[in-house]
């Protein structure tokens, strides 16, 4: 038994111990994702809310470290686990969606959520103590994972401002006013009488006393419940389109308006996926196909697609080819390309309008109805596998130098 | 093999235990919160059955996971070819044809008879035993405090002498484990719920009875620091070393000389490691099955027993023979569930359960503890325990004789150590390919040391403030319980703000304390008891992990699990003969072969003296 010979290895050692890769405790690549920041997060929510019903359901003594700091009742902490929760849930909602002001709000409402089972400090307490001791350093280092900006339409930054406006405008002014108001009396007073009135609540109990006071209200009413409801109107509208458009592979009128010197690819035929793939880079695009399962896979994969009729001129009108820059038609039936063409020629008379013949045949026909310039995909083909045999060179040589 | 985790049994598991989890956690999360409210609709066994299914489930589910991502790869051949031969007796022998007759079936007969005399003859078997206990330990108390005494000293030589520079598995080998994984699934395997039971009972015992060593009064000032520097003394670095001591020889000879992966691999000093088939080497690895079965069974037992006796002391929810024997069979479903998954599915992945859940709970105790009184006392007894540990390991009261207390309480506890080490040994060794020798002594003797000691001092002392100052009387509690050690941890934790959280994670750590334990285990039975060149299927495990619960349940029902855990205790004493032999042989080995190492000190002043140069240029 000297050392130098090879170790014949246990079977027993190998199969049980030792096969495959490197066994580590935890694999931190596989739990410390953004995912795993987002669900711990909709965890801390529902922890939250539970620990906070839990807290209300029965009596509780405040024996936690910050009892003795907050100022005023401590009976208003209790409620803090359920709001929170509440909005948290809506932090999830854009944290899903990777939205870097979701991080940062999300970051700012977490510490206040520690409020509520710091200042109690009972058992129950303690699980969404620990839950946020994961989540907040997980979320943190995946700041980088959260980048997407919120975009917002001029109309709902014009609203949500308005909205601001009115709300600081209305405080102020109630509260400069106060003598002339029946029981308003403090700040609080102010931001309250404020939201119940823009939000058409009016409770009634704090009511203006003078004209003056009375004008001032009535700004308030007609700027803010307009503002108010323009600014849901806005907010809300968008999203529901975007709903329904998703279901029909649709792109929403809001989209459409902001088109502008796009291509318009009227129908779905075999060069389709190659023309997009040409043009993604290059410019913006719209396909229009009556295909509706078609339409919904190119929606997936983020092509703004119209289902609709393309031999429609008011559909045509829909796609804004009036601000595009050019038109290609390629339908599987040279037919459905000529009604396709009339239709384009009769909706923009200026547009470049390219056209694709499946028969070579048809060139000319479809040159007559109105295409600036057709192609016949099989022809071409043709060509370059003949030049390809007798050359012995690349196929696409060729039509490079016909480009040239 | 269910390595992957793709089996159709697996996956049927899956199915089953998924639901079962989200079903029961449902209840318990609700019955957290919402404790008035459930109370009025679940009683109390109730309560207690859904949340331990809870948390068996998920430990279960946690432990059938897939690994990695390869869900749904092909078929193992081996499962394919074991599809086809499904007739029962072809499956019965092809299993018992890979089984060593000896290892496999002496352990299985001698179980069977023993509790077939526990039936017929009880009170004879009961006699018999403890009398043998009583003179093991008292007579032979001296060669268990010299085989504790050597181990240290043998550990610490490894530490900082030059043989610690050896390489398991030679100078190219690359650990399997990563650091934090092999110290975690090395420590939950070497100690079970003792720790978590005993954390705050044993500075109370003797405080209460104070060792003869430090001559203190009964529930003195005197007897706080007499008691922590004991509980420190036997959970602590003399009791770690026992492993080492079986662990390291059995490394060496596996890596260095291609020995098999077995306890009788530490006689390949005198035997040579083709001599390693002789019949002593048979008669090691079956004693090392039976210290193994013993002690695991037992302690699932007497865990079984003991956490219901303390849910019967906090919420007065008494269950008969038949809870114990339904938490047993729960138990016996987790860990073996485990075992058979695999070291890197199952059993690193309950470690890793047990080890977060064992952070959290000696966190959230500093926070509530009384921070002031733990660390004056805690320190007091660390000093006593550096003055003491020479002249305490060398002491037994009565010349070679050991004094009742010792024989009972310290003399017991290295025999039990003892009899755990050939199991927590050999896994150590297994898990060991890669490290050095230093490192390996470094994580099973130091770390794992000093992890168990943190816990002995914080809620030891704990316990001994709230006891001594009148605040809590736990000695009383205990006593009311008939002495049972498993109650003292819930008048400490009452006493305590979020006491009610405490206990909740006292017996989840109960629970799978013992389940890590009890997983390791059945591998390292399964592993002995096949054949040498063989290693052990799903079903070896499989069938001894359910003897384990099985044994375990008889230990129950005939009330013998004193007796079997005298016995396991009894083990002790040959294997401290032949830990002694090992060791010398070892010690032989190392002197021969390995010369040519440098020393921690060494090795320091080296990196010291090129650092210098370094810096020089």
């Amino acid at each position: 038994m000297s050392g130098d010979t090879t170790p014949p290895s246990d079977t027993a050692l190998e199969r049980l111990f030792y096969h495959g890769e490197k066994v580590r405790l935890v694999y931190w690549r596989e739990f410390s994702g953004a995912k795993t920041a987002v669900l711990l997060t909709s965890l801390v929510a529902v922890l939250a809310f539970v620990t906070g019903l839990s807290n209300l359901s029965r009596e509780v003594r405040y024996d936690g470290p910050l009892a003795a700091v907050i100022p005023g009742d401590p009976g208003f902490v209790q409620f803090t686990g359920v709001l929170l929760a509440f909005v948290l849930a809506g932090l999830v909602f854009g944290l899903q969606r990777r939205k870097r002001l979701a991080w940062y709000l999300t970051l700012l409402t977490l510490p206040l959520v520690t409020l509520l089972p710091l200042t109690t400090f009972q058992t129950t307490d303690v699980p969404l103590l620990v839950l946020l001791a994961v989540a907040v350093p997980l979320l943190f280092v995946n700041r980088s994972a959260f980048d997407q900006r919120i975009e917002l339409s001029s109309l709902q930054i014009a609203s949500l401002s308005s909205v601001l406006g009115v709300g600081l405008y209305g405080t102020v002014g109630s509260y400069v006013l106060r003598e002339q108001f029946g029981e308003l009396e403090t700040w609080g007073d102010a931001v309250y009488y404020v939201i119940v009135t823009v939000a058409t609540v009016g409770y009634g109990d704090i009511t203006p006393l003078t004209t003056e006071a009375k004008w001032f209200s009535l700004s308030v009413i007609v700027f803010g419940t307009g503002a108010f409801t323009v600014a849901i109107g806005a907010l809300i509208v968008p999203a529901i389109e975007k709903r329904m458009a998703a279901a029909f592979g649709n792109m929403t009128p809001s989209e459409l308006s902001l088109l502008e010197d796009h291509v318009l690819v009227l129908g779905y035929g075999d060069i389709t996926e190659s023309l997009l793939e040409e043009l993604a880079d290059e410019t913006d695009v719209v396909v229009v196909t009556p295909d509706s399962d078609r339409a919904s896979a190119l929606d997936d994969r983020d092509v703004n697609v119209l289902t609709d009729d393309p031999t429609d001129e008011s559909v045509l009108e829909a796609a804004r080819i009036g601000d595009a820059s050019g038109v290609v038609v390629a339908t599987r039936d040279d037919a459905r390309d000529v009604l396709t063409i009339l239709a384009a020629r009769k909706a923009n008379p200026e547009v470049r309008i390219v056209a694709a013949a499946n028969d070579r045949r048809h060139v000319d026909k479809l040159e007559q109805v109105g295409a600036d310039e057709v192609i016949s995909p099989m022809e071409i083909g043709g060509r370059l596998l003949g030049r390809s045999i007798l050359d012995g060179g690349s196929a696409l040589s060729p039509l490079e130098d016909e480009e040239g | 093999m269910g390595i992957q985790g793709v089996g159709v049994v697996e996956r049927l598991l899956r199915k089953l235990l998924a639901p079962l989890f989200v079903l029961s956690g449902a209840v318990v999360v609700l019955g957290f919160f919402f404790p008035d409210l459930v109370g009025e609709t679940v009683s109390g066994r109730l309560w207690l059955a859904v949340s331990l299914v809870f948390f068996g489930s998920g430990l279960a589910y946690l432990a059938v996971l897939p690994a990695g991502d390869d869900e749904g790869g092909a078929f193992d051949p081996e499962y394919i070819l074991e599809v086809r031969r499904l007739g029962l007796r072809e499956t019965v022998k092809g299993f018992l044809s890979r089984q060593d007759p000896v290892t496999f079936g002496v352990p299985v007969v001698a179980f069977g008879l023993f509790f077939l005399g526990q039936l017929l003859v009880p009170s004879g078997t009961v006699t018999a035993v403890d009398a043998a206990q009583g003179l093991v330990t008292t007579y032979a108390g001296w060669l268990f405090a010299v085989v504790a005494a050597v181990s240290v000293l043998f550990c610490l030589a490894l530490l900082v002498g030059p043989w610690g520079a050896v390489k398991l598995g030679g100078p190219d080998a690359e650990p399997a484990y990563t650091y934090p994984v092999y110290f975690t699934m090395f420590f939950t395997a070497g100690i079970a719920a003792g720790i978590v039971f005993w954390g705050p009972a044993e500075a109370l015992f003797h405080y209460e009875t104070p060792p003869p060593y430090f001559d203190a009064e009964p529930r003195s000032e005197a007897a706080i620091g007499a008691a922590l520097t004991y509980a420190l003394f036997h959970w602590g670095f003399s009791a770690w070393a026992a492993y080492i001591v079986v662990g390291v020889p059995i490394a060496y000879f596996v890596y260095q000389r291609g020995a098999p992966l077995r306890v009788s691999t530490i006689l390949a000093p005198f035997l040579g490691v083709d001599g390693l088939g002789s019949r002593w080497c048979r008669l090691v690895d079956l004693l090392a099955v039976f210290a193994t079965i013993g002690g695991i069974a037992t302690s699932i037992a007497l865990v079984g027993q003991q956490f219901l006796a303390g849910i019967d002391f906090q919420w007065a929810v008494t269950f008969g023979t038949v809870g114990s024997v339904l938490f047993v069979a729960g138990l016996t479903l987790v860990f073996v569930v485990s075992a058979q998954s695999g070291v890197h599915r199952g059993i690193r992945r309950l470690a890793g359960v047990n080890v977060v859940l064992f952070g959290l709970f000696a966190a959230l105790f500093v926070v509530v503890a009384p921070r002031g009184v733990v660390a004056g006392s805690a320190s007091n007894a660390l000093g006593s325990y550096a003055v003491h540990a020479v002249p305490m390991s060398l002491y037994l009261g009565d010349g070679l004789l050991a004094d009742p207390w010792v024989a009972g309480w310290t003399v017991w506890n290295w025999a039990w150590w003892l009899s755990w080490a050939p199991f927590a040994g050999l896994f150590l060794a297994a898990l060991s390919r890669g490290r050095r020798i230093r490192t390996v002594v470094f994580t099973g003797f130091v770390a794992t040391s000093l992890a168990t000691m943190a816990w002995f001092l914080l809620l030891g002392s704990t316990s001994l403030h709230l006891q001594h100052a009148g605040i809590v009387d736990v000695l009383g509690a205990i006593d009311a319980a008939g002495g049972d050690e498993a109650v003292a941890g819930f008048p400490v934790f009452e006493a305590l703000p979020i006491g009610r959280l405490l206990m909740f994670l006292f017996l989840a750590l109960i629970v799978v304390f013992m389940a890590t334990s009890a997983d390791t285990s059945t591998l390292v039975v399964a592993v002995l008891s096949t054949r040498r060149e063989l290693a052990p299927t799903t079903g070896a495990i499989v069938f001894w992990g359910i003897l384990q619960g099985l044994v375990a349940v008889a230990v129950l029902v005939t009330g013998s699990a004193e007796i079997l855990q005298a016995m396991a205790v009894l083990t002790g004493a040959p294997f401290a003969v032949v830990v002694l032999a090992a060791l010398v042989g070892l010690a032989a080995t190392l002197l021969r072969e390995e010369r040519d190492h440098p020393s921690i000190v060494e090795a320091a002043r080296s990196r010291l003296v090129d650092r210098g140069e370094d810096a020089d240029r």
